[in-house]
């Protein structure tokens, strides 16, 4: 890239100084951040299993009778959030909901404690407005993906920097209604207060809170939508819930599954949005809930509470060895994951699945936050990755052979090599998502031929890579991808690979497992275990068709494992 | 030694206000120094002294600084420069927390727009001051139903105040600060916001209130008529600046300037003498229509004894006193048999051609038009005020 400067002024480093500030607040102030990560995943961790402590019927029936107690007159809003929350149940995706409630949660609790008091500061003080104002714009028209970097860096993955971003994100509606609410105040009130000897803090309690209320409510609900918002967003850093189903859908190019967890999404921001206005009443139509109201309300209440109480004492829990796969959303690393987290659960341990950009996942396992991932591509595709943190992982050696990446065309296009490429495919490489490695690859091999010189590399995801090809298959026009087996496409389409004499693709590439430090000190075992795991490029794929045609990832590494005891049994030797 | 002493207060807004009062001790109007330094004169130079248990007015047109200087008083808004004095205390060196208790118990205010708050019941309201002092709830509760009572309003205690009219807002209102029995009462512009038959109404209840707690009134208004009416002294204000302090009677007489002449002038035009400037708008009955209990019941509507008689055409028929239509409800009679006589004048007839009518005439003198159309009546009263002014300035040609 050239850019033409206007004026001579050389490239300001501006990246390296946000990245030097970042690492200097990372090794700073480490023990804060772990602190926080620490405290804020166990109070995560105890409101999901709280949530989830309720039996599922019992929910459903508590929160419908909350929504007919609480709304007059109204049967629309009852029958609706009852039909939309079985909906969800039916669709399996009861857990997924109340994870992404206690994300939403969190992130609004979090931002309603830290925006009610800056949003009085601001309405008391025109120059802290003046210096916070032009923040929020800042934060709030920053794109959300941006404060996943930060929070990564200071919190590793999982669901802490998941509620970071999102408290990022979703603070300012709240901070600026409530400065908004507090400054409409009418000023005569405002006179009258002081008149009356009030102290600043008396004003503030009886008579701009009471008249701000309104305003306030309504910023928490623009809050909660926007917390809502950057569920799907953090679900790339390991934020667990129905985010990640949508996540994953926009990867595999998924339409029903994508809608199915969207829908979720927004039966839950319904459903939330309209408790919310239950409590927006106006000053002099309070009209006092009925006895049986109250009554249904608190009974409702108390019958939640008192189901999950029952049910949390009732049922033992698992207490199986962790073990944290990371894995990313690429099919094939789908397929090897979940075969080694059924066969991992089979022999008693207690495993959790975190889909992660690449690059997230290195970092992750680099820093002790996963376990385990099987899906380091070496030594090419992940090259740049493995030289920056090859010290800080244990490379455990191949769990495939005979891997190969490359640029892949239709059997139908003429060319052979990557040499003879002039101007197909609108010069064109479609490509996946920009953090693989597979995608640096293809950077430098633009880079090494002079005939791409004009070419352009496109990225997406892997599920959109894949709908692109098989819409230019379908109409016999020319496409271009970055593609890798084993990979279920060589087995619905006729592909080739295009030949790479300058060989940037690198000749033999193996899929390897890379444990994280700790492991092998922590947990014997699975390092044991992880360390024999291998499979063939036949069964992957097997696994991976099983996927595509339908069955659910992990029924398709059940029925696998099944059918080939043998070699599972081989690994737990 | 007076209740409230005000000397040389000054307060001027806006980020240059030194080269501002340069300007203003150097007569330079308003807009001059608004142009030259952004700065604007709230009020300049007042001084005056306020005694003990009487109603103080302070008027003048919107602009003239009223407002700001009510709210110097207590120190809502900080004065620039000048003092005040407060039974004899300066106010104006206190600590932000002296001033508090100032507030707390020494002066209470009333505003135009009541100033209710809305979240809060008429009780809530009442007793907020009180609750400010942190006094216990059960006293607090009592002393303000006692003063809602004393409103008429304590039936209404647990409404909030947008299901009440005006007046009862303007009732709490005041409830609310008499409530802190304060020894200083400021009211800005507290009847304004309220139609004309209320705020008489209020005036009188006004009156009725200081007759019985003897508070020191500070009371701000552009209406001449309601300052002459409640007030023991009224201070006139122009751009900032007092121009006049005096009984009403006093400004009346002896304008101190031009501009206190053209503006107790402007309030009520009595300049031109022909019937149709001193006559006000007539009380009428339709006899082709109404019957006596209509009648009677527009009179005790309007408080009158009588009322003009008008055909369906409001062409003018004659006088119905109350009297006459009480008979004939009494003998069942229509009202055009008990209409009686009245004295008519064109709407261009010279007063001095109405005064001897009007002194033999049992009744006001109705003004008709050439279609013996009924334009309006004239009173006695505005006759004598009319006359009273013509003879004061007889070369005034306003």
């Amino acid at each position: 890239m050239t850019t033409h400067n206007l004026i001579n002024i050389p490239k300001l480093p501006l990246e390296d100084w946000v990245s030097g500030f970042v690492s200097w607040l990372t090794t700073n102030l480490s023990g804060f951040f772990n602190a926080i990560q620490q405290g804020g995943q166990a109070i995560m961790d105890t409101i999901t299993s709280a949530l989830m402590a309720v039996p599922m019927p019992l929910m459903i029936i508590g929160i419908t009778a909350l929504a007919f107690a609480m709304t007059t007159k109204k049967y629309g809003f009852p029958i609706f959030a009852a039909l939309g929350l079985m909906l969800i149940a039916n669709q399996g995706l009861w857990s997924d909901l109340m994870n992404t409630v206690t994300l939403v949660l969190m992130a609004s609790v979090v931002s309603l404690i830290i925006g009610v008091p800056l949003g009085i500061l601001m309405a008391k003080s025109s120059k802290t407005a003046a210096v916070v104002q032009p923040i929020l714009d800042f934060m709030q028209t920053m794109p959300g993906f941006v404060y996943l970097i930060p929070a990564v860096a200071f919190f590793g993955i999982g669901v802490v920097p998941g509620v970071f971003a999102s408290i990022i994100f979703a603070l300012p509606p709240m901070v600026r209604m409530t400065n908004l609410g507090i400054r409409q105040v009418p000023v005569d009130l405002v006179e009258a207060a002081d008149s009356f000897g009030s102290t600043t803090w008396q004003k503030l309690i009886k008579l701009e809170l009471p008249n701000a209320k309104n305003t306030i409510l309504a910023g928490a609900n623009q809050t909660i939508m926007l917390a809502l918002s950057m569920v799907v967003t953090a679900s790339m850093i390991g934020a667990p819930g129905l985010g990640r189903g949508v996540l994953s859908a926009v990867q595999h190019a998924d339409v029903g599954s994508g809608f199915v967890n969207g829908l979720g999404l927004v039966i839950l921001a319904i459903i939330i949005d309209r408790f919310a206005q239950k409590f927006n009443t106006k000053p002099g139509q309070k009209a006092p809930l009925k006895p049986w109201r109250r009554w249904t309300i608190v009974v409702a209440l108390l019958a939640i509470v008192a189901g999950g109480t029952v049910n949390a004492m009732t049922t033992s829990q698992t207490t199986g060895q962790k073990i944290n796969i990371g894995y990313v959303e690429w099919d094939s690393e789908v397929a090897s994951s979940n075969v080694l987290a059924e066969s991992l659960r089979q022999h008693g341990y207690d495993v959790t699945l975190t889909p992660l950009d690449n690059a997230v996942l290195w970092q992750s396992l680099a820093n002790n936050q996963v376990d385990v991932s099987v899906s380091a591509w070496l030594p090419n595709t992940h090259k740049a990755l493995y030289q920056k943190y090859k010290n800080d992982v244990t490379l455990l050696g191949p769990n495939l052979k005979g891997v190969k990446t490359g640029l892949v065309v239709p059997d139908y296009m003429s060319v052979n090599s990557i040499s003879d490429l002039t101007t197909q495919a609108n010069k064109t490489i479609t490509g996946i998502e920009p953090g693989a490695g597979e995608m640096a690859t293809a950077e430098k091999t633009l880079k090494a031929y002079p005939n791409l010189s004009g070419w352009n590399l496109s990225s997406s995801s892997s599920g959109a890579m894949v709908s692109a090809l098989a819409k230019a298959y379908k109409n016999k026009q020319d496409i271009v991808v970055t593609g890798w087996s084993p990979h279920w496409m060589f087995g619905k389409y006729h592909l080739k690979y295009l030949a790479d004499p300058k060989n940037t693709f690198g000749s033999s590439e193996t899929i390897n497992t890379i444990v994280s430090k700790k492991l092998k000190s922590s947990d014997p075992k699975a390092y044991q275990v992880l360390d024999k795991f291998h499979w063939t490029k036949d069964d992957m794929e097997s696994v991976m068709l099983e996927i595509q045609n339908g069955k659910s990832p992990k029924q398709a590494a059940a029925d696998w494992i099944k059918k080939h005891k043998k070699l599972v049994d081989s690994w737990y030797q | 030694m007076s209740k409230v002493e005000i000397k040389h207060l000054t307060k001027i807004f806006g980020k240059r206000p030194k080269a501002a009062l340069k300007m203003v001790k150097q007569n330079k109007s308003k807009n001059e120094i608004v142009e030259k330094t952004g700065s604007t004169v709230g009020v300049y130079d007042i001084n005056m002294s306020i005694e003990e248990g009487e109603i103080f007015v302070i008027m003048g047109l919107s602009g003239s600084g009223k407002s700001t200087l009510i709210r110097l008083l207590n120190r809502l808004i900080e004065p620039t420069d000048g003092q005040l004095f407060i039974d004899g205390q300066e106010i104006t060196n206190l600590t932000k927390k002296q001033m508090l208790s100032i507030r707390r118990k020494k002066m209470s205010m009333v505003f135009q727009n009541f100033g209710l708050f809305p979240h809060r019941t008429l009780l809530e309201n009442t007793e907020f001051g009180l609750e400010i002092q942190g006094v216990p709830k059960a006293q607090r509760r009592q002393r303000a139903e006692q003063a809602l009572d004393n409103a008429q309003l304590l039936s209404f205690k647990d409404q909030y105040p947008n299901q009440l009219s005006g007046g009862m807002q303007q009732r709490v209102g005041l409830a609310r600060a008499l409530t802190n029995d304060p020894d200083i009462l400021l009211m800005d512009e507290a009847f304004s916001a309220l139609d004309p038959l209320v705020r008489g109404q209020m005036q009188d209840e006004l009156l009725d209130l200081q007759a019985n707690v003897q508070k020191t009134i500070i009371f701000i208004t552009h209406d001449l008529n309601e300052a002459l009416r409640i007030g023991d002294h009224i201070a006139i204000m122009k751009d900032g600046q007092l121009q006049q302090v005096g009984t009403g009677e006093e400004i009346l007489t002896n304008p101190a300037n031009d501009y206190v002449k053209t503006f107790v002038g402007d309030v009520d035009r009595t300049k031109v003498l022909t019937a149709d400037s001193i006559m006000i708008p007539a009380l009428t009955s339709n006899i082709s229509v109404d019957g006596p209990t209509v009648a009677l019941r527009k009179m005790s509507a309007e408080e009158v004894s009588g009322v003009v008689a008008v055909n369906r055409h409001r062409q003018f028929v004659g006088y119905l006193s109350s009297e006459a239509t009480v008979s004939a409800r009494r003998e069942k009679l229509p009202l055009a048999d008990v209409v009686v006589e009245m004295p008519t004048v064109k709407p261009d007839t010279l007063i001095s051609d109405i005064m001897p009518i009007i002194y033999d005439a049992q009744t006001p003198v109705a003004v008709i038009d050439d279609d013996n159309r009924l334009r309006g009546v004239i009173i006695r009263g505005a006759v004598l005020k009319a006359l009273a002014d013509t003879e004061g300035d007889s070369d005034d040609n306003a």
